[in-house]
This record gives C-alpha cells, sequence and structure tokens, in this order.
C-alpha cells in the first residue's frame, strides 16, 4: 500500500514536470536531480512512459505540420531584399 | 517607404545586416502565427525590419532574435489596434481560416494524402483552441521558437508560455480522441 502511494506522488510530480523535461528547452531548464528523477521515474513507470510517448509523438506531428506549411516564398524573398536593400544602402538616397 | 534617411553609417548597416538577415524567415513565419494571413504576416514583417533599422543604434547585439520578435510584437500589437479593431478572437470566429498554415508549394503528389489526412486532424484540433491557447502552440511546437521567444513575442512571462502551452497541449489530445496519433497516415516521429 505504502508503495503504491509512493509511486502515485512520483506520478503527480513526474507529471507537473514531463514536459518540460521532455521539451528540455533551453530557456528554462530543468535542475540536474530533478532531471535524474525524471529520467528514473519513466524507466520503471509504464504510465508516465506512456504519457511521454503521447508527447513526443504529438510535438512530432505539430513540427512536421510547420514544415509542410512554411511561408511563402515570394514573400520571404522580398523580405529578404528588402533587408539586404538596407544593409547593403544601394538604393536609399 | 520611409527609411530614416539622414541614417548613414557602414557599421550600423553591417550590424543590421548581421542579426536581422538570418532571422527574416522564423519573423515571417511568426507573423503567420499571429495574423493567420498571408499579407498581413508580410507586412507586419516589413514594418518589424524597418523598425528594426531605426531601433539599431539601441541594440546591443545580444539575442538578436528576441529582439526583433520583441518589435515584431510592438508592430503587431499597434497595428491590430489601428486597423483590426474585428480580428477574430476566439476559435468560433476562426473556423475556416487558416492561422499560420498557407498554401502548399509544389507538393509531392505521394505525400499529397497522408500530408492531407495529418493536416486535416491536426488542424481542426489547432483550430479549436482558443486564441490564446493555439497562438503559444503554434509559436512553441510548429515554429519551434523557445520558451522565452514565444515569452518574447507574447510579451508575457515564461511560466505563462509554460502553462498556455500545456494546456493547448492537453487540449490538441482530448479533440484527437482515443487514437491520438495524427501521423497514423503520414509516418512517425
Amino acid at each position: 500500500m505504502i508503495t503504491w502511494m509512493q509511486s502515485m506522488v512520483q506520478c503527480r510530480r513526474s507529471a507537473a514536470r514531463l514536459e518540460q523535461y521532455l521539451d528540455a528547452d533551453p530557456s528554462a531548464p530543468l535542475p540536474a536531480d530533478e532531471r535524474q528523477r525524471l529520467a528514473a521515474h519513466l524507466a520503471v513507470c509504464d504510465r508516465c512512459t506512456r504519457a511521454a510517448a503521447r508527447h513526443r509523438l504529438l510535438r512530432a506531428s505539430l513540427h512536421r505540420l510547420g514544415d509542410h506549411h512554411r511561408p511563402d516564398a515570394a514573400s520571404l524573398a522580398r523580405l529578404q531584399h528588402l533587408v539586404h536593400t538596407i544593409a547593403a544602402d544601394d538604393e536609399r538616397s | 517607404m520611409d527609411i530614416a534617411p539622414e541614417v548613414d553609417d557602414s557599421a550600423r548597416r553591417l550590424a543590421f545586416g548581421t542579426h536581422v538577415e538570418p532571422e527574416v524567415e522564423v519573423l515571417l513565419r511568426v507573423a503567420l502565427s499571429l495574423t493567420g494571413h498571408r499579407a498581413d504576416a508580410e507586412d507586419l514583417v516589413q514594418d518589424t525590419v524597418i523598425r528594426a533599422w531605426r531601433a539599431m543604434d539601441g541594440f546591443d547585439g545580444r539575442h538578436p532574435r528576441a529582439w526583433l520578435l520583441t518589435i515584431l510584437r510592438n508592430t503587431h500589437r499597434n497595428t491590430h489596434r489601428r486597423q483590426r479593431p474585428d480580428t477574430a478572437a476566439e476559435p468560433a470566429d476562426a473556423v475556416g481560416a487558416r492561422p499560420a498554415f498557407g498554401a502548399r508549394e509544389h507538393p509531392d503528389p505521394q505525400q499529397v494524402h497522408a500530408d492531407a489526412q495529418l493536416s486535416d486532424r491536426l488542424e481542426r484540433a489547432v483550430l479549436a483552441l482558443p486564441e490564446t491557447f493555439r497562438t503559444v502552440l503554434l509559436l512553441v511546437d510548429v515554429d519551434q521558437l523557445t520558451y522565452a521567444e514565444a515569452a518574447a513575442t507574447l510579451g508575457v512571462p515564461i511560466g505563462t508560455v509554460m502553462s498556455r502551452l500545456s494546456r493547448a497541449r492537453h487540449r490538441v489530445r482530448k479533440h484527437l480522441g482515443p487514437h491520438p496519433d495524427p501521423s497514423s497516415s503520414g509516418g512517425s516521429p
């Protein structure tokens, strides 16, 4: 009973930080001890491992969605030309 | 367009090219996520670039992307207030629009069917989000900004970005239902 409750507590703690852990965002890194705790928990918890897999899958799918919907090439070319023109100062008077 | 004709400094131009040129594509992607319209996105980035040029003297050269995203956010906010008081604010108004997602170019015929299914399921789920959540999801998970860059773009703390992002992802997973694998027809991560 105590073991089960400890496991539930670990799952709750992990769920609260799981996305931050999996994102590994450089602007919001988890402390090393927290990363180690989460890695250890994921190694033994099927439920959290499945949640992690769902998270990775969703992120990858959304990332691919972005790949398939790139900005308009003509817009990008016009804007790059604008920046280049300003930087080169070749068309301003 | 009027681009500060009194300024003629080669170092400034060099810094502008160095810091701004590599970020144009990111700015355009983010502008699409914010406006949901290609023409508006291009206008927004154009205004942002011109403002960045004018602000170059006050820029210390650190974190140019965050600096540019902050300018873009302020430009968008000002434009939004001035010109678009009727912009859709809730998903019910946005159904049928394609925020952040524009037309494909040169689609691979073999990929079209799979892409269509992938895009349809995910886009429906994303479009169903309230704008506040949708924008964060697009910026971080589609446009690949960091939490800090998304925070700069939206003018909110990083913690707010993380909270909204988590709720947005939860809603998308819920919308996708018991079979949350939107790539079942389009490959694996």
